[in-house]
């Protein structure tokens, strides 16, 4: 059964078009897209969409870039799977669900231990270095789990497409993460991390004695770790940092030229979110600290919001008689010449105020979203079929 | 839009009724980890075994491994510490922090005091586990390995009789659960050896310790509660006792309710209907389409659960009030209801 042939929820337009010009239309002149929020929101699902709203409005060449493995996003977009490889979304395959695109959609997966590796490899100072750090056992446990690691790898990628010019805009699907942040800090935390005094110390400083000939201060905290570990351990992490530190030049000058792209006037954040508390409260953190560090956010997408229907104070009204009232029951019995136990009443009028409920919580969380920027808000209603085919990804493309 | 049949097949139904569970023999593991990803309803879930086990006259211990205060709010507590706090009687909740585990291991072991000269320690320790997360994980377990093994003083009698550990998001349980043994490969000699294979040996005895796990009925969190529970077994050996699908949509719309919101929003109807009702019918119609189709959803992936997962899956009923001790006793009575 397709999208279109289920029950939906009968959605008011009007919440849509609210918005002056379509956020496709707006955000097709940026060349970078970055989108953001905490995972369980939909972001993949919003980032493609986005991709497709872009190629909608304009005549460009956009790519998805994104970090989701779920196989489903690939069968939404009518293609087989989405790899490293960029695979274009057919037109015809839009048109037959709806959407008409004058440019060009294509959809790439992020390759985590690719992108590392051709960082290594970039970075060092010759190949003897590089091949040194990508045989090191410590280095696969390192990409896999240094913190903000997901994060390095979506930004590497994004600026060597964005460099290499291929594309007109680039929507990034940004990993989810632990903590929002973890994006924007993820360069200059590594460029701290590598070019560490604390890392020097450990890696036995530029005398290359070795462990033993290491700094008198650190000798306490050495005896502790050796008798916790034992002295191999501390040996294997020890070559692995004095080879990564001859990468810290190269990492340090990218990580600003990162930083300039992702400042930069051609840029643009969206940040994507549901009214639930947590993700809620995780958007809000990250709107302020997206002022803080000087990047420009250009559009939040709130995902999911109950419709309107459900704030109707009328529908309130009926449903609270069909809860509260002992003879409502044998009245519709009557009147609609059908048998209406008042169990099947109550239940028609608890679903609905149960929903209710929720929509008012929604309507107070969404009322605090304008205090965080004036940007525009995007609204998507909660299709209550999960988007599992190209026709449910090109509704929220409208809606966008 | 065409006539759908309302009335959901016996498969359906039979999916969405979920399993009986064991829960007894549940709450008589020395260690349940609670996992899944973001969002899932890990403290809720984690605070609702708690309150069940002390119900059953054990002496329980709720770890926070996020330490971010989510399952002290689920006992209708105000954030823990490192230190235990009481939230009520034979329950009590930990938020665990590394810095402060590193320091009562230091201390216990090797007679370090605590908070003197400790500061440029704990930072290098810090940065280390930066870049290889394994200590990190491992003070994770070990101290809740250390709190199973605490003893009442001057006696034999251990503290707690059951120990719930609300874990990290996603992944992290993972690292954490398989932490121990990714020690023993790395860890040949020196003190800890010996302490880490204890830790291993306490993880992987299912009569100890088991991990519950949990989902919601949305794509991603079905996906990620299988792949983690496969490579929990491939990884650490811990056992898996019961998936929890929280926030079902168990209540179908039967024929009757159907019946009665067609006569309500037919035409002929409707005027006599809002004036009686004191407001139009039309957006009840909305709700009880929503409901239908998120008890479909949910029934699908229940039963995509029950196909790829090998232990009990439990359906607990979407609850709207919001997280916090009343939400949390209405899951633990959802739970009790499937005793087994």
């Amino acid at each position: 059964m397709s999208v279109a042939e289920t029950g939906h929820v009968p959605e008011r337009r009007r919440s849509v078009r609210k918005e002056p010009a379509g956020l496709g239309r707006r955000l097709a002149p940026l060349d970078v897209i970055i989108c953001c929020g905490s995972g369980g929101v939909g972001k993949t699902t919003v980032s493609a969409a986005l991709g497709m709203a872009i190629a909608a409005a304009d005549d460009k060449r956009v790519l998805v870039l994104t970090v989701d493995p779920a196989r489903r996003l690939a069968t939404a977009l009518g293609i087989k799977g989405i790899g490293a490889e960029p695979v274009r979304i057919p037109k015809a395959r839009l048109r037959r669900a709806g959407i008409t695109i004058t440019g060009d959609l294509e959809a790439a997966m992020l390759d985590m231990k690719q992108a590392w590796d051709r960082m290594i490899e970039r970075y060092s100072p010759d190949r003897a270095t590089a091949q040194r750090i990508l045989r090191n056992p410590l280095y696969q446990r390192i990409t896999d789990s240094f913190v903000g690691s997901h994060e390095y790898a979506a930004i590497e990628a994004l600026y060597e497409l964005h460099d290499a010019g291929e594309y007109d805009c680039i929507v990034v699907d940004t990993p989810p993460s632990r903590n929002a942040l973890d994006f924007l800090e993820a360069p200059s935390r590594l460029t701290d991390y590598v070019g560490s005094r604390l890392l020097s110390l450990l890696s036995g400083g530029p005398s290359r004695f070795g462990f033993r000939a290491m700094n008198f201060a650190a000798a306490p905290f050495l005896r502790l770790a050796d008798r916790l570990l034992g002295a191999e351990v501390l040996a294997e992490v020890s070559d692995f940092v004095q080879q990564l530190q001859l990468l810290y030049g190269g990492i340090q000058a990218r990580a600003r030229s990162v930083y300039r792209l992702l400042r930069s006037p051609q840029t643009g954040f969206v940040v994507i979110t549901t009214l639930e508390q947590g993700p809620f409260s995780e958007a809000e953190f990250f709107c302020t600290k997206l002022s803080e560090f000087k990047m420009p956010l250009r559009a939040m997408v709130v995902n999911r919001v109950l419709p309107d229907v459900f704030r109707d104070t009328g529908g309130v009204a009926a449903a609270t008689t069909l809860v509260e009232d002992p003879k409502v029951a044998a009245w519709l019995t009557d009147h609609l010449h059908t048998r209406v136990s008042t169990d099947t009443a109550r239940f028609v009028g608890r679903t609905f105020l149960n929903r209710h409920t929720l929509a008012q919580r929604e309507s107070r969380q969404l009322s605090k979203l304008s205090r965080l920027g004036d940007v525009p808000i995007v609204r998507i209603p909660l299709f209550s079929e999960e988007v599992t085919e190209l026709e449910g990804l090109v509704r929220i493309a409208r809606a966008l | 839009m065409p006539q759908r049949s309302w009335r959901p097949s016996t498969a359906v139904r039979r999916a969405i009724a979920g399993e009986r569970i064991d829960l007894v023999t549940l709450l008589a593991r020395r260690v349940v980890f609670v996992a899944g990803k973001g969002g899932t309803g890990r403290s809720t879930i984690t605070a609702a075994l708690a309150l069940l086990g002390a119900r059953a006259g054990k002496r329980v211990l709720a770890i926070d491994v996020d330490a971010k205060g989510d399952l002290a709010a689920a006992l209708g507590s105000p954030p823990a510490g490192f230190t235990p706090r009481v939230v009520q009687h034979d329950l009590s909740v930990l938020e665990l922090r590394t810095d402060e585990s590193f320091q009562e291991y230091l201390n216990i072991y090797f007679k370090v005091p605590r908070l003197t000269r400790l500061t440029p320690l704990a930072r290098v320790f810090d940065f280390i586990a930066t870049g290889v997360p394994g200590p990190r994980d491992m003070l994770v377990v070990g101290k809740i390995a250390y709190e199973e093994r605490r003893k009442e003083a001057g006696s034999t009698a251990p503290v707690w009789d059951l120990i719930l550990v609300d874990c990290a998001a996603g992944g992290q349980a993972e690292s954490h659960l398989a932490a121990a043994k990714a020690m023993l490969t790395l860890v040949r000699g020196g003190i800890i050896r010996a302490q880490v294979e204890w830790i291993d040996g306490l993880i992987r005895d299912p009569r100890r310790t088991t991990v519950v796990l949990c989902a919601l009925p949305e794509e991603m969190p079905v996906t990620e509660a299988i792949e983690l529970h496969e490579r929990l077994r491939k990884g650490s050996g811990v056992a898996v006792d019961i998936c929890v699908l929280n926030r079902a949509v168990d209540e179908p719309v039967s024929t009757a309710t159907r019946r009665l919101v067609n006569a309500l929003i037919d035409p002929e109807n409707t005027a006599e209907i809002a004036k009686h009702l004191g407001g139009p019918p039309a957006p009840l119609e909305a709700s009880i389409d929503l409901q239908a189709s998120l008890y479909d959803t949910t029934a699908r992936y229940m039963r995509q659960l029950r196909s790829k997962l090998p232990m009990p899956v439990v359906p607990i009923p979407f609850i709207v009030d919001r997280t916090g001790l009343t939400t949390t006793r209405a899951v633990a009575d959802a739970l009790s209801g499937r005793l087994a």
